[in-house]
């Protein structure tokens, strides 16, 4: 009995492994294709399409020498990306804990209320206020300004909703002895519970930079100077028969994946713990 | 403690608010290709929005010959390159809600329609800056970017279709294009040359109406009527696809990847050999010259096959105008320059030059000391001069009506219509009539 | 006296939500009410506002393309569903199984497509079902003797590309929010079962699925709205908004048709309002069969 049920338990685990390894190939396949088309030509790309097939006569460096010493706007882009990503992620996370701690820590009148438009935020696709938020935004003489990507996501409906459950958990009597210490109501908030708060602060800061650093339809919509474009924006324009750029194209996304690869494979974890935390036990 | 905390809500604040206007500055650090280097320091800054990298270029040129000759009027040109889509979207949201629009901007003509209409144009009329050349322009190239008198855009082109052939493969299946007048010859050669080397001698397209235009055309007709309704169900364009449809029919022309000979994907197939002719306006030249380069020395140029002889043999696809808004900050200036850039003689031999396009001042094509040099890499590539096939054609050029209803017309039947008749093999008649219906129903 | 007031216990809460409350009224009640009025005008940016009535409600409701992009939506928001929630829980199950080996390994490298941005998923994806004989998925065909297959101008095809490129980046994501489900089930329940004697699927079936109820349906309620909400992946698959025959368009993507590309702004906010509906109606129900009101009031 003891040594079928172990043969058993041996099948299942080779047949999963196999499974799971067989999901990791089909996974990695267009990573795969990319890195490899990174090598050759543009122009063979679009023609012959993506593929696996290993041409030595067609690859070289050359795409990559391009990247880094041609005369193009990626690393603006590049670092346009960059900085409007930690400037979202900075903004977005202390305006939302803040606007969640009023939500945890207390019980006042409208409350109810306040806390069903922020969960019918989150349910609502923003895409529909597209038309009447672009003209807004023009009204307001934003049009072309980082401040028009940042300002109506910086009281995040979701992220408001994620801290304000993470902070549910922290005991009241911390509030409560801050009281009795003497200190005011947002002393108690930066001095007392911010600082407990920092495991959910890394995991939201990534969620929020991966959604950022991605992010396109929107940016894409209020910035018009080629010199602001974020980098999806940019590979996108790249993407035109006018402009013959597709050597920058594939290279460019190939390169666009690997920071955020970078800070994945460093902070694993806190990517993990930043997707998952949206799925509250309820 | 107290103090502790209104410090560090004041320095948050203090933060908020550097951030917020760093982001709010929209005209500092300009990395956006900045053309004119031979400007000085009191030169003029002007922006210009266009899809085509060439383009660019090409002003850029006229932009050093331009602070040359006007040391008092300099220019400094911001340019910024964005696909065709975005870039047509953005500039009309720009110009309509006066905020953030460029001083000068290339509008394709198919979209053109889109921002003449109302009774506010937001682009500013260039009549003052075209009476010069006003003798030596084809007239249909400057109509098709006017509404009621005012002049709005200047093309870079006339866009004369013409048959380009692959003589290499014709050669092979024993076919000689000059011999190829009507439909009917063109139907027998690609017959030919199907059976003989498995090629196609054309493409069925299914996102353009180059086809269709250049075949109403040849019948006198248009998408609309006089009254710039659409009629893409009338007995000519029924005529016009169940021609096309009998080529594919019969293997003389095929679907090609991309939906039409101007797509990369296309390109790739013309490069390779796999279709042996394509009808196309005259600027598909530089699509040869710089993109398919195996291709040299193989290709000549003859006018388009007709339905009967004496129909006229070509007509102005396609183009370009330039357009000066309305919001800009120096527009008397914007439209000089736009002027000099797009109709001089320089310019439009610099045109021909570099973009290997037909010029819309006609003194370029009775220039032979332009348009036969044999340095030109224009020249080089085909088999024969481009310009005596237009010179042949010259007053046969018809033209193809923009109105309001164009740009839903050519959604309609570039996104459903053509697909549903190349490729799902759909009734011409059933198909036209539906997309009449769709694009009445869209403009109601 | 303000410092008081503001410092006060009363007050504070509200100074704590109130750049919420502004956000909210300025960048969400507004631009809704405003485009409720729209969605009553023939309007157009840098023209005067016209009053039509419901003319755009009842010209929507015969417009066969409106019909088209919200079929195109609910299938997309359906297969999504039925892919993108048994698959990712069995996975998550398999993954969290005693007998799993290099399980840190394998939730990394899932999770990795999620982390690259739709413009270059998108990209890869178009090459990718090309419709030359060379492009990935005609050359894997190809293997078997398959003609080669044009993908993006075919409905079905296309939709499946579509399904396919949301299954790469979100299956690894789904299956960690029900890893993290998992872990909040006791493992009392099943020794209990095991004693029992229950089978491996008699343990799923009864004690995994209904304790993974609360997983699940946050994961229904996103999937319901990023798939009604699809438009980018749409756009960077067809490389631009107009699809052959349309099969691409998402209400949406039509939205932005309308609103964008035709500066009819009236319409677009129409069909705004109408997906509006839609997604309140669908993920509404959703919750109320599921139960989670009650939840909420507890």
């Amino acid at each position: 009995m003891g040594a079928s049920q172990s043969k058993n338990n041996l099948i299942a685990r080779i047949v999963m492994i196999c499974f799971f390894i067989v999901l990791f190939v089909i996974i990695m396949i267009p990573f795969y294709a990319v890195a490899l088309s990174s090598f050759k030509p543009g122009e063979s790309l679009i023609r012959y399409g993506l593929n696996l097939s290993l041409d030595f006569k067609i690859m070289s460096f050359d795409n990559f020498i391009y990247l880094f010493t041609g005369s193009h706007d990626y690393f603006t882009w590049f670092w346009n990306s960059m900085f409007l990503t930690i400037a979202q992620v900075v903004l977005t996370l202390f305006v939302s804990a803040f606007v969640a701690y009023g939500f945890a820590a207390y019980d006042f009148k409208g409350k109810n209320f306040l806390f069903i438009c922020v969960l019918l935020i989150m349910m609502v696709p923003f895409e529909i206020l597209l038309v009447p938020l672009y003209s807004l935004i023009n009204d307001l003489h934003l049009v072309n300004s980082y401040s028009a990507i940042i300002l109506p996501g910086i009281a995040n409906a979701g992220t408001i909703f994620f801290f304000r459950q993470y902070l549910r958990s922290i005991p009241k009597e911390i509030i409560q002895s801050g009281r009795v210490d003497g200190a005011n109501e947002y002393a108690i908030y930066f001095r007392l519970i911010m600082p407990i708060m920092k495991p959910s602060f890394a995991a939201m800061a990534i969620l929020n930079g991966m959604n950022s650093w991605n992010n396109l339809l929107w940016p894409f919509m209020v910035l018009g100077d080629q010199s602001k474009f974020t980098l999806p924006i940019g590979l996108k324009t790249l993407l035109t028969p006018y402009g013959n750029n597709y050597d920058l194209l594939i290279v460019g996304s190939f390169f666009s994946i690997i920071p955020i690869f970078i800070l994945f494979i460093a902070f694993q974890r806190y990517f993990i713990d930043g997707m998952t935390a949206g799925a509250v036990k309820g | 403690m107290k103090k502790r905390s209104t410090l560090v809500s004041i320095v948050t604040i203090l933060i908020l608010t550097m951030v917020l206007s760093a982001c709010g500055k929209s005209d500092d650090s300009k990395t956006t290709t900045q053309l004119g280097a031979n400007a000085g320091e009191n030169a003029t800054e002007l922006s210009f929005w266009t899809f085509v990298d060439l383009h660019g270029k090409h002003l850029d040129k006229m932009l050093g010959l331009w602070n040359k000759e006007n040391p008092d009027k300099q220019i400094k040109l911001n340019v910024s390159v964005m696909p065709y889509d975005d870039m047509h979207n953005k500039l009309l949201l720009a110009v309509t809600s006066g905020k953030g629009a460029p001083d000068i901007a290339d509008i394709e003509l198919g979209q053109f329609p889109k921002f003449l209409e109302g009774d506010n144009v937001p682009l500013e009329p260039l009549n003052d800056v075209f009476a010069p050349y006003k003798d030596v322009v084809v007239p249909a190239r400057v109509a098709i970017y006017s509404k009621a008198d005012q002049v709005y855009g200047f093309d870079y082109h006339v866009g004369a279709t013409l048959a380009f052939y692959n003589t290499e493969i014709l050669e092979a299946a024993g076919v000689d294009y000059k011999k190829i007048i009507t439909w009917e010859d063109y139907k027998q050669a690609g017959i030919k040359v199907y059976e003989k080397t498995g090629k196609y001698l054309g493409t069925a397209d299914t996102s353009a109406m180059w086809q269709e235009s250049l075949l109403l055309a040849q019948q006198k007709s248009d998408f609309t009527d006089e009254n710039g309704n659409p009629k893409v169900n009338s007995p000519e364009m029924i005529k016009a696809l169940e021609m096309l449809v009998d080529l594919q029919k019969n293997n003389v022309i095929h679907t090609i990847p991309g939906g039409q000979p101007d797509t990369e994907e296309a390109k790739g197939e013309y490069n390779k050999g796999n279709y042996a002719s394509a009808l196309m306006p005259e600027w598909y030249m530089s699509r040869f010259v710089n993109e398919m380069k195996d291709l040299k020395g193989k290709y000549a140029i003859a006018p388009l096959p007709v339905f009967e002889v004496g129909n006229p043999r070509s007509v102005g696809l396609g183009g370009t105008g330039t357009v000066v808004t309305k919001s800009g900050k120096n527009v008397q200036l914007a439209k000089e320059f736009v002027a000099f850039a797009k109709l001089s003689k320089e310019a439009t031999t610099e045109i021909w030059n570099t973009l290997g396009f037909d010029p819309i001042n006609m003194d370029v094509w009775k220039d032979e000391k332009v348009t036969k040099n044999p340095d030109n890499e224009y020249v080089q590539y085909f088999k024969t001069n481009a310009f005596d096939t237009l010179n042949e054609i010259k007053d046969e050029i018809q033209a193809i009506k923009s109105v309001k209803a164009s740009p839903t017309i050519g959604n309609v039947l570039n996104t459903v219509t053509l697909n549903a008749i190349f490729e799902d093999g759909k009734d011409v008649k059933e198909a036209l009539d539906e997309a009449q219906a769709a694009i009445e129903q869209e403009l109601k | 006296m303000i410092k008081k007031f503001v410092y006060s216990q009363k007050v504070a809460p509200y100074v704590f939500v109130l750049p919420f409350i502004l956000i909210f009224l300025i960048f969400w009640s507004y631009p809704l009410a405003n485009s409720f009025v729209m969605s009553f005008q023939d309007r157009m940016l840098g023209q005067d506002p016209k009053w039509v009535g419901e003319a755009n409600y009842s010209k929507l409701f015969t417009d066969k393309v409106f019909l088209t992009a919200i079929k195109n939506s609910v299938v997309y928001m359906l297969g999504t569903l039925v892919l993108l929630i048994p698959f990712p829980m069995l996975f998550a199950v398999m993954i969290n199984s005693k007998l799993m080996m290099g399980r840190e390994f394998f939730k990394s490298s899932f999770f990795l497509p999620a982390l690259t941005s739709v413009a270059v998923a998108g990209t890869i994806f178009r090459l990718t079902f090309g419709e030359m004989e060379g492009s990935l998925m005609n050359s894997f065909l190809g293997l078997f003797g398959v003609e080669p297959i044009k993908f993006l101008k075919n409905g079905e095809w296309s939709m499946a590309a579509l399904l396919i490129l949301a299954c790469w980046r979100w299956t690894g994501v789904n299956m960690l929010y029900y890893l993290s489900g998992l872990k909040s089930i006791d493992n009392e329940y099943y020794e209990a079962a095991s004693i029992d004697g229950a089978s491996a699927w008699q343990k799923f079936k009864n004690i995994t699925m209904p304790l993974l109820k609360p997983t699940t349906i946050y994961v229904t309620t996103i999937s319901v709205y990023a798939g009604l909400a699809m438009f980018t992946e749409s756009l960077m698959m067809f490389n631009g908004n107009n699809s052959p025959k349309n099969i691409g368009l998402t209400i949406v993507g039509y939205l932005y048709r309308q609103g964008i590309e035709k500066n009819k702004l009236g319409y677009a906010a129409a069909v705004g309002i109408v997906l509006l509906v839609i997604a309140m109606v669908i993920n509404l129900t959703q919750l109320k069969f599921s139960g989670m009101f009650k939840k909420e009031e507890d």
